[in-house]
């Protein structure tokens, strides 16, 4: 087989960091191969794409060295953050962007953007604003961009770590189309999209170090349970982790009525954008707030917090409030980013910002802090600077320093976003154990296995309306040996 | 270790970004001055010194030689495209200003960060804003007493914001890690490869 | 750059951007050395009847954007008609002190400001950025990799602008807007917006080289830039104003006085 890419005793440090990430780490790849890369977050896949096709070092001064490296003449790279790879403001001036760099001629331009387009699937306009598009529609223009460059071997490093369910599906239906003859690379947690793509599997341990390398249905079957420990999202999951979970009471609210929803309307920039007949909230209650993106999930939730202005009734607690300040008190927001709610320079610091505030006495901020820090799982955390934390933990201290004040109902944007599965349980499981004590869940997901799990009701938004409010059954042990036998068909279907 | 000749590709980048952050700043801080003018005393001209931060803090983030001249010039072109009161006059002193404040980590080989050298670059962003209105404002034609107050609070503010302001404002952005990966990597990283 | 406004196309639309830019830069020094103050409100009549005829916007929008210009021109001429010096005294009230010759110097600095700010609004709006990058690398072989860096940097601007909007709303949230100190108030914003700023300029950076974007000049353009009649319209239209005003501020001034200095 004829290699087109390898490196032979890889070094790599990261600087400012003790130890070095890779240690004489060799690996090949074979033209037409399908790789997927395994691993936990921060293992180094991302870095290794990146030292496979070049740009460390050429474009990223990350120390490394190697005995023989060889880089693929022809190669493309999708990023994971689809907002952090155009340079251009609209779809054509993108494509052409990368048209320019390896000098086609200006009179081909036209007909290869809208070859480009077609062959990704995306049927817009070629001068259309990349602002307007989706995540999903996005990653598919990442992708043409790269097409352009007519590569041999594509890269592709986590695509879709930061698109809802249906983007996913989309983006790894136009890779399957486009992508059967050429060599790929591919590092991703969401795995159940990839497995009937990929045909071999090389999987990494915390440290960085390989830990297997095969063909993918017996890594896979050998491996689970590292896989699963690691905190993938491999078929199954939920399944698993539905045995796994505590024997739980299925859940039940109170009648006690705390938001009260009546004509309630929401403007942006003096539109009404979300528009509430009439809807109540208990306490107790677990709301998945599901809909189409841009159908105003979020707005319902600025509403609810006052960031915009609002019309009709809106009680909570029996009472019309009017200012932020005033709801901050009872209600608690968690943003989509956690870093734009920092504000502070420590783990620590940041959960006692609320406190401090309310002019509580050090004695209660110690005893506080002290015991979310042990429940979220950031004692060892305590003096980092908030920005130095990993994904997961930047989520747990968002919410943590959110709901420290004592606020009993908790609004959260989308906060498994971009999660691996592993820390999507903890914070799941940390939210439930508050909403059993008595806290009053609002969440927008995409993710219809939280809303099957987790959610006691969903409200369904579409077009600024709130068109649906319907109960949940979760789903418990109970049903698991249905599940069982479902997801292990599905898994043989897929390795097939 | 860089061997490519000149700024690379991410250095510029991240310059302009920055700069056109503080682009937005710089248009806003227009109004802003218009409204503390009346007020009289050249009050105004102690906030004038914002009008020189992009150079410094891009500067003191990215520790290249050019990057101040790069950020001013992006900056007050950014504030220029998103319609700025006095149009065309702030790019050339975004010109001015930028090369000034650059002679002045260059007189330490671009080998300081501290306080002392980027308060020097906000008095010499002053001074390039000084020459540009003696061209353009006849200052010289104010009362004396009047005049003076104008060179000091222009300075003070200067030292205030651009100086001592961004040296605090880029520690704290320090803190966060994010410098970090801006920053060619040190002799001692390539060294411990070999460990 | 006022992207969701829409406006009629021009013929200043259509001139060659750095063309343009060169133009108004040159202007931009002419008036520099123009003391006869007729001459100038000649200048400042030239562009404004450019900006209103000519930009393309509804009256609306253009009278909307000529405020502050307005508030600059009252303020620059009142602040040195008050406190500048001068031997023909008009009024006098403690520190303030107007004369004949501080108030003509005022007038002349009111009006230069005013043609300064006309000067820019006529280029800002009629000017994509996009095609005035092109053109910049095209006509005056500005290197492309700063070309495209401040084309990335202007992608951002609305990207930016809506997190600076999540902050203020996570600030309120958490109560840290309710905080005093200028300088605390600013950190808050300038730290997550610029960390946040910096990581995505990083990785565009990347993502750019990753699209084999090098330094190498001979590259091709999507949008050809080049020149056409507009830019002979333009010229001539240029030369048209400069030549008026300087002929009927001579012949035929508002004012019998030739320097103001």
């Amino acid at each position: 087989m004829e290699l087109v890419a390898f490196v032979d005793q890889l070094r790599l440090k990261f600087p400012g960091k003790e130890g070095l990430l890779f240690k004489d780490l060799s690996v090949s790849f074979s033209r037409g191969e399908k790789v997927l890369l395994l691993g936990p977050s921060g293992c180094g896949k991302s870095t290794l794409l990146q030292v496979l096709c070049g740009l460390i070092p050429h474009s990223v001064d990350i120390p490394m060295k190697a005995k023989h490296i060889q880089v693929p003449d022809n190669w493309g790279y999708v990023f994971q953050d689809p907002d952090s790879q155009f340079c251009m403001p609209f779809a054509d001036e993108e494509i052409a962007f990368a048209l320019e760099n390896i000098r086609v001629p200006r009179e081909q331009m036209d007909d290869r953007i809208c070859e480009l387009l077609q062959m990704v699937g995306l049927s817009i306009q070629p001068h259309t604003n990349i602002h307007e598009l989706s995540g999903g529609m996005k990653q598919r223009l990442a992708l043409a961009s790269v097409l352009a460059l007519e590569p041999d071997v594509l890269f592709l490093d986590e695509p879709t770590a930061m698109i809802d369910e249906e983007g996913t599906a989309e983006i790894w239906k136009t890779v399957k189309q486009i992508a059967h003859d050429k060599t790929v690379i591919v590092v991703e947690h969401k795995i159940e999209h990839v497995l009937d793509f990929v045909d071999r599997i090389i999987l990494f341990n915390e440290s960085g170090d390989m830990i297997a390398d095969g063909d993918a249905a017996s890594i896979f079957q050998t491996y689970k349970s590292v896989i699963a420990s690691q905190g993938i999202w491999y078929p199954g999951v939920w399944e698993d982790y539905r045995k796994k979970r505590r024997n739980e009471q299925p859940a039940s609210a109170s009648d006690h009525e705390i938001i009260y929803l009546k004509e309630m309307k929401g403007y942006r920039k003096k539109e009404a954008k979300i528009h509430i007949d009439q809807a109540s909230v208990c306490e107790g209650e677990w709301i998945a707030v599901t809909g189409k993106n841009g159908a105003g999930k979020s707005t319902l939730l600025h509403a609810l917090m006052k960031l915009i202005p609002t019309e009709g009734t809106y009680e909570l607690y029996g009472k019309q409030l009017q200012k932020t300040k005033q709801i901050a008190r009872h209600m608690a927001f968690v943003f989509q980013n956690p870093e734009f709610q920092f504000v502070t320079h420590s783990v620590w610091e940041e959960m006692a910002y609320s406190l401090r505030l309310e002019k509580r006495t050090e004695e209660e901020i110690s005893r506080k802090v002290e015991q979310l820090l042990a429940a979220f799982h950031l004692e060892k955390q305590r003096d980092q600077h908030p920005y130095q934390l990993s994904m997961g933990q930047k989520r747990r201290l968002s919410v943590a320093a959110s709901i420290i004040g004592g606020q009993k109902v908790f609004l959260l944007d989308e906060p498994t976003f971009g999660q691996d599965a592993k820390n999507t349980f903890a914070l799941l499981e940390l939210l439930e154990s508050y909403r059993e004590q008595g806290a009053t869940i609002m969440m927008v997901t995409h993710d219809e296995q939280i809303v099957q799990h987790f959610a006691t009701r969903r409200w369904t938004i579409a077009e600024g309306k709130l068109v649906h409010d319907e109960p949940i059954i979760r789903k418990t042990t109970a049903d698991e040996e249905l599940g069982k036998e479902d997801a292990s068909h599905e898994m043989e279907y897929k390795l097939s | 270790m860089q061997t490519t000749k000149g700024l690379k590709l991410a250095d510029i980048l991240i310059t302009i970004v920055i700069s056109i952050v503080f682009g937005i700043v710089y248009k806003l801080w227009g109004p802003f001055y218009y409204f503390v003018k009346p007020f009289g005393f050249h009050l105004d001209q102690l906030i004038y010194g914002m009008w020189f931060i992009a150079a410094t803090v891009a500067f003191l983030i990215i520790r290249k030689p050019g990057i101040a001249l790069l950020a001013e010039i992006a900056a007050s072109s950014s504030e220029f495209v998103t319609g700025s009161e006095w149009g065309l006059e702030v790019l050339i002193y975004g010109v001015v200003q930028g090369l000034f404040a650059e002679l002045a980590f260059a007189a330490f080989r671009y080998k300081r960060f501290d306080v002392f050298v980027v308060s020097l670059a906000a008095i010499g962003s002053t001074i390039g804003s000084l020459i540009m209105d003696y061209y353009k404002g006849y200052i010289e034609a104010l009362a004396p007493w009047n005049l003076t107050l104008f060179f000091v609070a222009r300075f003070v503010g200067a030292i205030l914001i651009s100086g001592v302001f961004a040296s605090s404002l880029v520690k704290a952005l320090e803190a966060t890690g994010v410098t970090q990966m801006v920053r060619s990597a040190s002799k001692e990283d390539y060294d411990q490869l070999d460990r | 750059m006022r992207w969701n406004i829409s406006y009629r196309e021009t013929w200043l639309h259509r001139t060659n951007p750095s063309l343009k830019l060169l133009v108004m830069l040159a202007l931009f020094v002419a008036v520099l050395f123009v003391h006869n103050p007729n001459v100038l409100m000649n200048f400042s009549l030239g562009f404004l009847l450019l900006f209103f005829l000519y930009t393309g916007y509804p009256l609306k929008y253009l009278l909307l954007f000529f405020v502050p210009f307005f508030v600059i021109f009252v303020s620059t001429a009142s602040s040195m008609t008050m406190f500048g010096e001068g031997t023909t005294t008009w009024f006098q009230w403690g520190l303030v002190h107007v004369t004949k010759e501080s108030f003509l110097r005022g007038m002349h600095l009111g009006f230069r400001a005013l043609s300064f700010a006309l000067l820019g609004l006529l280029f800002s709006l009629t000017t994509r950025p996009v095609y005035l990058f092109y053109s910049l690398m095209q006509q005056l072989k500005l290197k492309p990799k700063y070309a495209y860096s401040f084309l990335a940097g202007i992608r951002l601007l609305p990207i930016m602008l809506e997190e600076f909007q999540t902050v203020r709303n996570a600030l309120k949230v958490r109560g840290a807007d309710a905080e005093r100190g200028l300088n605390t108030k600013l950190k808050r914003y300038a730290i997550p917006l610029l960390s946040q700023s910096i990581r995505r300029a990083q990785r565009i950076a990347v993502a750019m080289e990753a699209k084999r974007f090098s330094n190498q000049t001979n590259r091709t353009f999507y949008y050809q830039i080049g020149f056409s009649k507009y830019d002979v319209i333009f010229l001539l239209i240029i030369i048209g104003i400069t030549a008026l005003a300087c002929y009927t501020g001579i012949v035929l001034p508002y004012i019998p006085v030739t320097d103001v200095r």
